[in-house]
């Protein structure tokens, strides 16, 4: 009936017990004494009346005790007697439930952690208001499309169409005017760089270029200042204007309300904050990192990278923007999109010129939820492997659990039956079980959660550049409490199911007879030995993923890279280009060289535009002259590097024939290139040699002057591709930035410091960015790797904890409920020897089992993870031989004690034995 | 033997305790023992009531929100604890009345049928 009446009630019984207890007493005692006056009315004398008062009434206790009942506290009186058994026996074996707790908690804690990261990269939102409603407009055409240029993100989708998120702006302008189907819709672009000069002093910022509707239609205020307006997004450079994110406005401006109104300088024009953006505010290309600062596009041009010949705000052919709109209610998304793709067709019509047989891009609206997404894209997948495998750890822990729990439960069997005997029924005593696995469970879940907590930030760490910190960290919210109570809960079903189960079945009148007299035990146990198998399936399973990783890891820094990283330092330099315009720009690096090799301590400088191992490439055609073209487009293409003149000597790169570049290259001599062997053996035929011979790019011929040897590009995994290399001063078109390459003997700290006068004696608002090692470069290249390698290496030995515990834990267990039976085996006759053979035997069969299912296991990840190796097979033989080998090692070594327990029997004692 | 001895009612029909509650609060608050009290009054002293099984009666009405307790003082100026009928009970009370007399005049009719009305 009324729900209300029955929570008021049955939360007064149970939280104020005495109050409550003390009114029924009164209202009894009430009701004894009227009862007895009125006895006494009828001429009973008042003992008398009492007495017989009471009897009627049936006795205070039993009476209070039946109406708390009626009030609902049975199920809980159940339960608080339960949980303080259990507690009681818990306390009684604390070596079990500490492995218990502990098992739980790493491997509840390991699951804790990858889920927060891949919650973080998978599931977080934007910080905006609704972000469901949000849409990304993407397009979507085949191969040859009217898009000729873009700068953003594009993938291949399946069927070898190219789908984007870029657009022009003038394309964007005209979706926004001519929008029906959106509330509005809005423009924005990820600028990874910028240099800003704030008090005479120059960092490197993170900038998000945002149209005028941003803040008002994302629905997001700043916690100081005001939003970007309309009105700062006008005309051309009409709004230097600039909101910073909290982490900026923290580290930067030790969180200073005088922040809002300050001049600041962004690539040398200055720009006034006019506000702080709300912690944890990404903007709207990403959840992860939030831009240092936010700015107009009217102000585009203060960004306007070196290749872009046009400004980007009129450019008709750059497609760069990505677009976003949120969704009017009682819009279907497909009606958006039928409305916008005709928008789309005449907008790119209008603006551009399309050449025949060139399709116009169709449009197509994506899930703005989570910005533009990239993480997701590139990380999905390793945080899915990590999942699995964390989840394993896990179902080890339970397995391991189980059996513990079990072994618990057949030695708890004589209790067993004396509650049963005495009334307890089959479903109370399944109950009681299982709360005790579900408190173990929320134990470890809790300990788990604060491993997790501790832990929360350290795959981001791995992550992230020795030289860029990844700011963001994870929240703990909802979401991750749930999920970590979610598996808890479920972890304790799963490992107590068993055992509650078994208690639960357990039969009076045998129980109470039965005793560790029983002669043989080989039928019993079975699910025990199970369990064992299974855990050392599991257990292989994570070793062979562990070693393959490992491996991996192993391949990739033994791999032969062509080029010397020791003892090099690298930094980037990125000139504004409202100062040092094309191709001044060239100058000012030339300058910069020429000053770094006077610094004390440097052997040589060179520099480069493109970093080597940096997962980054450029790769233009590749047209020798005099030669028939390749008949595939694609072949024609090669990788390309500006250089300085003495890159191939400072990164030890062998020159195999004709010269290096060196100081007669230069702006006005002519164009000279160098070559890789591979592009050699890809490009010309065996019996002509390249040196002297020239190609055509831009409608200039180069002059192939040299071939080097071949060294690594952009990453370790690939084979050293087709590649030449140009002189940087002969680049007229100008470099955005360049990574100087400095080799050193000494410390990069010690150094530095003089690097960065010699840079700001030729330019004080010039930063030095990215000052790392180039061996630092290259791990970071591998730093997914790594970090697999170190957290299955981590799963790996776990699991053979797990795994010795779990054998030990059955062995011993089994061997003491035989010690009958192998004290009439050895006082028949049999030989210590073999009776610790035989034990022995029986764990060598599970491990054998165990390890053969595991094995199949393994091969079928294997085929899953195949993409993530390198220069080894799924079926690794030797990391398969050595995890199997590891097993039955461990398993032998794990039932070595109680075998040798088992030889040790005393046949009298253990006869006598209980 | 001869005329046999026109035995009291003792004991309830399992679920009639509660309705008999319900009917005795209705008629104005009472304390348990006043409830016990107006049940065999209005029985004409037919009806005894299990004592034992009053009061886990009356909390159980007072948890499904039935009836709603008060502490009062008694007609001899003792503390007692009077139960009145709520909304909910007075609503249940006209159900379970109108349930239980078509039921009875259900039972009725079956013992009354003769051999010549079938």
């Amino acid at each position: 009936m009324s729900l209300r009446s029955r929570i008021a009630t049955l939360w007064k019984a149970l939280t104020r017990p005495e109050e409550f207890h003390r009114e029924m007493t009164e209202e009894l005692s009430f009701h004894i004494e009227q009862r007895a006056e009125d006895l006494m009315r009828g001429g009973v004398l008042r003992e008398d009346a009492l007495r017989r008062a009471r009897i009627e009434l049936g006795g205070i206790p039993a009476q209070t005790e039946t109406m708390r009942a009626a009030w609902g506290t049975r199920m809980w009186d159940d339960l608080y007697a339960d949980i303080r058994y259990a507690l009681r026996s818990f306390a009684r074996t604390p070596g079990l439930t500490a492995i218990a707790v502990i098992s739980l908690a790493l491997g509840i804690g390991a699951n804790t952690v990858i889920f927060g990261v891949t919650k973080h990269i998978l599931l977080d939102r934007l910080t905006a208001y609704k972000p469901e409603e949000l849409r990304l407009f993407a397009w979507i055409s085949p191969k040859k499309s009217a898009v000729h240029s873009s700068w953003g993100m594009s993938t291949r989708t399946p069927d070898g169409k190219r789908l984007s998120t870029s657009f022009t702006y003038p394309v964007y302008q005209q979706l926004r005017r001519q929008n029906r189907v959106f509330d509005d819709v809005f423009a924005f672009k990820e600028f990874p760089r910028l240099t800003a000069t704030i008090d005479a002093q120059s960092e490197a910022v993170s900038a998000q270029m945002v149209s005028g509707n941003f803040y008002r239609t994302l629905g997001v205020q700043p916690v100081l200042g005001r939003p970007i307006l309309d009105s700062d997004d006008g005309a051309s450079g009409s709004g230097p204007v600039a909101v910073i994110s909290d982490e900026f406005w923290t580290r930067r401006f030790g969180r200073s309300p005088g922040v809002v109104g300050k001049t600041i300088q962004l690539n040398l024009t200055p720009i006034t904050i006019i506000g702080v953006n709300p912690r944890g505010f990404t903007g709207a290309s990403s959840t992860q990192e939030a831009p240092d600062v936010i700015i107009p596009f009217s102000m585009a041009s203060i960004a306007t990278p070196v290749w872009s010949k046009k400004p980007l705000l009129t450019d008709p052919d750059l497609w760069w923007v990505p677009v976003m709109g949120r969704v009017k209610p009682g819009v279907s998304d497909e009606q958006a999109r039928a409305a916008l793709d005709v928008v789309l067709n005449a907008a790119v019509r209008s603006t551009a010129t399309i050449g025949k047989d060139e399709t116009v891009p169709s449009l197509i609206l994506q899930d703005g939820s989570r910005g533009e997404n990239y993480a997701s894209v590139l990380f999905s997948k390793p945080a899915y492997v990590l999942m699995a495998l964390a989840g394993f750890v896990l179902l080890l822990a339970c397995a391991n659990l189980a059996n513990l729990l079990l072994a618990r439960a057949s030695s708890r069997q004589r209790e067993m039956s004396v509650r049963l005997a005495m009334g307890a029924g089959r479903s109370r005593i399944l109950r009681q079980m299982l709360t005790e696995s579900l408190l173990l469970s929320c134990a470890g879940g809790l300990a788990g959660l604060g491993l997790g907590y501790c832990g929360r930030n350290m795959i981001p760490h791995l992550l992230s550049s020795s030289w860029h910190a990844f700011t963001s960290d994870i929240e703990f919210d909802w979401k991750i409490f749930g999920f970590t109570a979610a598996i808890s809960i479920l972890t304790g079903l799963l490992f107590g199911l068993a055992p509650a189960w078994h208690a639960s079945r357990t039969q009076v009148s045998s129980g109470l007879k039965d005793n560790a007299q029983s002669v043989t035990q080989r039928s019993r146990n079975v699910t025990g030995k199970t369990l064992v198998v299974v855990q050392v399936a599991l257990s292989m399973l994570l070793l062979v993923g562990a070693g393959l990783f490992v491996r991996t890891l192993m391949n990739l820094n033994g791999s032969h890279l062509g080029f010397r990283p020791d003892g090099i330092l690298l930094f980037n330099l990125q000139p504004p280009r409202t100062r040092y315009s094309e191709p001044k720009d060239l100058a000012f690096y030339h300058r910069v060289e020429e000053r770094l090799r006077s610094v004390p301590g440097v052997s040589a400088v060179t520099l480069s535009d493109m970093t080597l191992i940096a997962n980054s490439n450029s790769d233009t055609d590749f047209t020798p002259d005099g030669l028939p073209k390749k008949p595939n487009e694609e072949d024609q293409s090669a990788n390309v590097m500006s250089v300085g003149q003495d890159f191939f000597s400072t990164m030890g790169i062998r020159i195999l024939a004709g010269r290096a570049f060196n100081a007669t290259d230069t702006e006005t001599s002519p164009l000279v290139a160098i070559v890789n062997q591979t592009l050699v053996k890809e490009f010309f035929p065996s019996n002509i040699n390249p040196v002297g011979r020239t190609f055509t790019q831009d409608k200039q011929h180069i002059t192939i002057v040299g071939i080097a040897g071949d060294a690594k590009y952009s990453n370790l995994h690939a084979d050293p591709p087709a590649t030449f290399y140009l002189p940087y001063r002969q680049q007229l078109s100008g470099k955005q930035s360049m990574t100087y390459e400095i080799s050193t003997r000494m410390k990069p700290a010690a150094i530095v410091p003089a690097l960065r006068s010699a840079v700001a004696s030729v330019d004080k608002d010039v930063p030095l960015l990215d000052v790392r090692t180039q061996q630092e470069q290259i791990d970071d290249t591998t730093k997914q790797q790594r970090i697999f390698a170190s957290l299955t290496s981590g799963f790996g030995v776990l699991a053979l904890i797990l795994a010795c515990i779990g054998i030990y834990g059955i062995m011993a267990y089994s061997i003491s409920r035989r010690t009958n039976e192998i004290g009439i085996r050895m006082a028949l006759g049999a030989q210590p020897g073999r009776v610790q053979r035989m034990v022995l035997r029986e764990a060598w069969w599970m491990a054998l089992i165990g390890v053969a299912a595991g094995l199949g296991a393994a091969l079928a990840m294997g085929r899953l993870i195949a993409s993530m190796l390198y220069g080894l097979k799924p079926w690794d033989p030797v990391t398969l031989g050595v995890a199997a080998l590891l097993l039955v090692a461990v398993a032998l070594a794990a039932s070595w004690v109680p075998a040798l327990r088992a030889a040790s029997v005393e046949p009298m004692e253990a006869l006598r034995h209980e | 033997m001869a005329q046999p001895k026109q035995e009291k009612q003792n004991d309830v029909l399992q679920g009639t305790l509660d309705l008999l509650i319900l009917k005795a609060v209705s008629l104005g608050p009472l304390h348990g023992y006043g409830v016990l009290l107006r049940i065999q009054q209005i029985s004409g002293e037919e009806l005894v009531i299990q004592q034992g099984s009053l009061y886990p009666a009356l909390y159980r009405l007072e948890h499904q929100g039935a009836i709603a307790s008060e502490w009062g003082e008694s007609e001899n100026n003792r503390k007692a604890k009077y139960y009145k009928l709520t909304a909910a009970g007075r609503q249940r009370l006209q159900t379970e009345t109108e349930k239980w007399n078509r039921m009875s005049n259900l039972i009725g009719t079956i013992l009354r049928v003769t051999s010549e009305e079938i």
